[in-house]
Parts: C-alpha cells; sequence; structure tokens
C-alpha cells in the first residue's frame, strides 16, 4: 500500500468514526424525553384528589391497603384494597379511586361498587416510576371519604413504566 | 392482542349461600402505558384495556377503569357473596381492540 493511500484511508476511516459521535448526541434528546415523560405530576395529582374528596374531610378509617413496603419489582406492584366496614343496602362504598403521588399520570385507577357484592375487596397490580406513597380513597354512600395511605419503596426504577 | 381466553379463579364454584366468594382473573395485554419510548427514540404509542366490568346474572358487581399505571397483563381479583345461583361474566374492553370475555357458571350447593 502506498503512503497517499493509507492517509486517505485514515481520513475516511475518520469521517466515518464521527457519524457515531452524532448519533450519541441524539441519545441524551431521547434520554430527556424518557425523563420527561416520566416526571411526576402534582398538580395532577391534587386536581384528582380536590375532584375526588369535594367539599368532605377525608377520615383515616374503615379502609385498609395492603401493599409491601418494599417492592422488587416496580413494574408489578401488589396492592390491595380493603373497606373493613361492613356493607349493607345502605351504607357501602360506591366509588373508589387509588392516586400515586409520583407517577407521571397520579391517577391509577377508578373502581366502582355496588351493595349487591356485599364485600368491597379488590387486588391488582401497579407499575411505579419511583419510591411514593399511594393513596387509597372511597366514597361512601352516606357521604363519607375515607382514606388510607401508604409509603412505598421500589427498587431501581425508569423502565417500571 | 392475544387470541388466549382469560386465566379465571373462582374460590369456589358451589359456594354455600351467603359465603364469601374470590375472583381472580386476568388477561394478556402489553398494557402500554404511552410513557416508554421504542429504540428509535420513539414514543411507543398508548394502548391500555380502559375498562373491566364484572357482573352476576343482571346486577352489576365491579367496574373497574384501568389507567397506563395498571401492569402488563392485567390482574385483578374482587370479591362477592354468593346469594343466588348464576353466570358470572367479565369483560375487558380494549381501547383499540376487540372486547376480552369470560364467564364462570356458579351454583348454590
Amino acid at each position: 500500500m502506498r503512503r497517499r493511500d493509507f492517509v486517505a484511508g485514515g481520513t475516511l476511516l475518520g469521517s466515518a468514526l464521527t457519524v457515531p459521535a452524532a448519533w450519541a448526541q441524539a441519545q441524551p434528546q431521547s434520554q430527556q424525553l424518557a425523563a420527561r415523560l416520566l416526571a411526576p405530576n402534582p398538580a395532577e395529582f391534587r386536581r384528582q384528589w380536590a375532584a375526588f374528596v369535594g367539599k368532605a374531610k377525608p377520615v383515616e378509617e374503615g379502609l385498609r391497603l395492603d401493599l409491601p413496603v418494599l417492592a422488587d419489582n416496580p413494574g408489578a406492584v401488589p396492592v390491595g384494597i380493603l373497606l373493613t366496614s361492613p356493607v349493607t343496602e345502605s351504607v357501602y362504598c360506591k366509588e373508589m379511586i387509588l392516586l400515586t403521588e409520583l407517577n407521571p399520570v397520579p391517577l391509577a385507577c377508578r373502581l366502582k361498587f355496588s351493595p349487591i357484592s356485599g364485600t368491597t375487596e379488590v387486588a391488582l397490580r401497579l407499575r411505579l416510576s419511583q419510591s411514593q406513597t399511594l393513596h387509597a380513597l372511597a366514597q361512601m354512600s352516606d357521604g363519607r371519604i375515607l382514606v388510607a395511605r401508604q409509603a412505598v419503596t421500589v427498587a431501581a426504577s425508569g423502565c417500571g413504566m | 392482542m392475544s387470541n388466549k381466553p382469560p386465566r379465571i379463579w373462582v374460590s369456589n364454584l358451589k359456594p354455600a349461600k351467603g359465603e364469601l366468594v374470590r375472583v381472580r382473573a386476568q388477561v394478556e395485554h402489553p398494557m402500554e402505558s404511552g410513557l416508554r419510548l421504542d429504540t428509535n427514540g420513539q414514543v411507543r404509542p398508548r394502548h391500555i384495556i380502559s375498562k373491566f366490568e364484572a357482573r352476576f346474572g343482571p346486577h352489576l358487581l365491579l367496574s373497574w377503569e384501568p389507567g397506563v399505571t395498571i401492569s402488563p397483563n392485567p390482574y385483578i381479583e374482587f370479591t362477592f357473596l354468593a346469594r343466588e345461583s348464576g353466570e358470572l361474566v367479565m369483560v375487558w374492553t380494549d381501547e383499540q381492540g376487540p372486547a376480552i370475555e369470560g364467564r364462570r357458571t356458579i351454583a348454590i350447593a
């Protein structure tokens, strides 16, 4: 190989190496986008809370939230919600919501019950974007709002959602 | 979506009158949150099951509206008191695809 060709080849190789550099610059952008998608939304949390509670004063009784203190899989955190007070035809839980304080979409789910069931208990699995507190709110047919809260620590996440 | 039928477990298909019956049900579904990126850095479009209803005969036992926070292959467990014989019908409504349905006949022993 002549020296001239060798040098020309090296220049080509050099320009080829700059392409991955441009690609690497694009990476932080998608990382920024991913971070923005997973950012907590405290305003939406407060809005959902206020919309559900209305003018009532939530009481911390009659509702139990069952979830691990330390969840090993942020993609499937088991959560149980149980109404401990008895269900009757006149006093029953009409509606429940489960709020996540720091998830990008705070309202995890809404549940509606009927007195026909005779009991009020559900269990489901959530994705959590980070360690945070979960709030279960129940609206009773007599106008009371019950609340139960629990903090949960999840293992390193981000891919949880 | 997957054509697999929902997985349904019922604590007792022949309960005594007034017995508490526990139901666990799960369907296969990606529950794509719309908060994830694909390998090209593009947002994967949201695709979730947005409604679940459990009816016993004419009565609605439970209505569940999952959000994007619910895990893939959504799992739901609920309870009710057996009062009469009848059919338990569960319907999962996909935002985009067809609904998924599961049934179990419950007879009072």
